[in-house]
């Protein structure tokens, strides 16, 4: 009887710790956001940094920008993405213009996705007669790029049964908007091979 | 030992000053500026107008109102209405003048042009003899379907329409442009004198430009120079665009002048600066179109008057005429000319 009451005992035991696993849900950590990420052969993380790094470090040493009296005013143009997969080419140019940004080497004009906002906030400022005449950011004195940044990526992958090999290039250029000269250009390229 | 322990505290202490003494390096003496808030002047380099004869006398300048020549055309209508009986021949003419746009009227239906809907009438210049002869075709119509020969009671009407149009040229001064260039004058250290007003006689010609005759009729009398301008040309532009990126669109409408510009020296007429200057004023407003934007004229001919006079400032700089910098030079000698000359003015002594 004892040793029926002692099994009994231990079993709820185990139970109650087997729930209490249950309901805790998914273990979450925090990890290094610049650790290297090869979950897959897809377009990751360690790539967005990859890029961004060498094409600041490059586009801050070409002459146009290095050579420049005054911080030049830039706008980021769209970059073309020619890969098979989906990739939010603008989080390349943000992270991209955020290192530029803290270079103070360059200033960035609004772009022309951010466009509608600058438009609606000028609007409401000059033309709905709310605010005093001295505070107004007036209408026509927005300032123009004398430089715009664009670029692609594009990628080549290949399969095999066991392997999947994946070839990236990107490519920037700095373009110069009144001259229409193609001031800076430069590429990075990533190969990445997966295997079973 | 004691003798070395001291030597070593000395030289410690030597070293330690000599380092304070490095660090805290007195910053280098700036010269100070002679006058706080006044920038010396640079000198005129215009060979006519030396710098020294500016300073030492200050030079008078006259600044005309914006001449303007403007073609304008008339188009004038005739109705002629004959009675003639056995005895007397009665004429009767009412002629009706209608003003027309040169553009519009060279645009009309002479040429089937875009305006003919709007003046069908055919214009032809009445000044011309080819086209107002008897019979020529565009000009005579004898269109009256009244016209009749009442042969019962020996009476004849006729009736003839003629149409045409006549040139004309319109002479005269815009008096709302000058003065901001006035004030530039001024402030570079001239003393700017008061030029009568032009007046337009009938039937005048290009000599209503003609400066040197106004000179020496004594129209600047105290003027050393004159600067007078001609309109060459003012428009009105108004534009709708998208802005790209966004649902909305700007309207822009600008107020663009352009002037044509001579000073002349009234002792020798000697031209000693000429250009062209062109000023503009801008409106803008965002999604104008979508609520009947209507912009107002008085601000866009303020703005553009501010901004031809600055195209003015360079010009005449660029000329050695005035200096880019005209410094607290002229003020001093406007003020001084003002406590001197004026009886009239507010003194203060101290």
């Amino acid at each position: 009887m004892k040793m029926h009451t002692k099994t009994i005992q231990l079993s709820s035991l185990a139970i109650f710790a087997a729930l209490l696993v249950g309901c805790s849900g998914p273990q979450v950590r925090y990890g290094d956001a610049k650790a290297v990420e090869t979950v897959n052969a897809n377009y990751g993380s360690t790539d967005l940094q990859m890029i961004a790094e060498a094409m600041t470090r490059s586009l801050l040493q070409s002459k146009a920008i290095s050579g420049s009296k005054d911080a030049p005013i830039v706008t980021l143009a769209d970059v073309k993405n020619k890969t098979s997969e989906y990739i939010d080419t603008r989080v390349i140019t943000d992270k991209i213009r955020t290192q530029l940004m803290k270079s103070g080497q360059v200033r960035f004009a609004v772009s022309v996705s951010e466009m509608q906002n600058q438009t609606e906030e000028l609007k409401r400022q000059n033309q709905s007669g709310l605010y005093k005449g001295n505070t107004i950011a007036k209408t026509g004195n927005m300032q123009g790029a004398q430089y715009r940044i664009e670029g692609s990526i594009a990628s080549i992958v290949k399969n095999t049964k066991d392997v999947k090999d994946v070839y990236y290039v990107f490519n920037l250029n700095l373009i110069n908007n009144e001259s229409g000269l193609l001031e800076w250009s430069d590429e990075k390229e990533i190969r990445k091979t997966a295997t079973r | 030992m004691q003798l070395i322990q001291k030597t070593f505290l000395v030289s410690v202490g030597l070293s330690l000053v000599c380092l304070a003494g490095c660090a805290s390096k007195p910053p280098a003496a700036v010269p100070e500026q002679a006058i706080v808030g006044q920038v010396p002047a640079d000198p005129p380099k215009n060979p006519v107008i030396s710098a020294e004869a500016l300073k030492a006398d200050s030079k008078s300048i006259a600044v005309t109102d914006i001449y303007f020549k403007k073609e304008g055309k008339n188009l004038i209508l005739i109705e002629e209405t004959r009675h003639k009986t056995n005895n007397s021949v009665t004429t009767t003419i009412a002629p009706k003048t209608i003003e027309v746009d040169a553009d519009k009227a060279d645009a009309s239906a002479l040429t089937g042009g875009a305006n003919s809907s709007a003046f069908p009438v055919k214009f032809t210049n009445l000044a011309d003899p080819k086209a107002t002869a008897p019979g020529t075709a565009p000009v005579i119509t004898p269109v009256d379907p009244g016209t009749n020969s009442n042969s019962a009671s020996n009476v004849e009407t006729q009736s003839q329409k003629k149409s045409g149009y006549e040139s004309k040229m319109e002479y005269g001064e815009l008096r709302y442009l000058a003065n901001p260039i006035r004030g530039l004058l001024i402030k570079s250290g001239y003393k700017v004198v008061q030029a009568k007003p032009s007046t337009v006689t009938p039937n005048q010609g290009d000599e209503y430009f003609d400066i040197v005759k106004r000179i020496k009729a004594g129209d600047f009398p105290d003027a050393n120079y004159v600067l007078y301008g001609v309109l060459a040309e003012i428009s009105v532009v108004d534009n709708i665009d998208d802005i790209p990126g966004t649902k909305s669109s700007s309207q822009q409408v600008v107020l663009e002048v352009t002037v044509d510009f001579n000073v002349v020296d009234t002792q020798s007429t000697q031209i000693v600066a000429s250009f062209v200057a062109s000023g503009e004023g801008k409106e803008v407003r965002i999604d104008g179109k979508d609520n009947a934007f209507k912009p107002s004229m008085a601000k866009l001919m303020k703005l553009a008057s501010l901004d031809l006079a600055e195209d003015v400032r360079k010009n005449l700089a660029a000329q050695n005429f005035i200096t880019n910098n005209p410094g607290s030079a002229g003020y001093e000698r406007n003020l001084k000319r003002r406590l001197d000359d004026d009886a009239s003015t507010l003194k203060v002594y101290k």
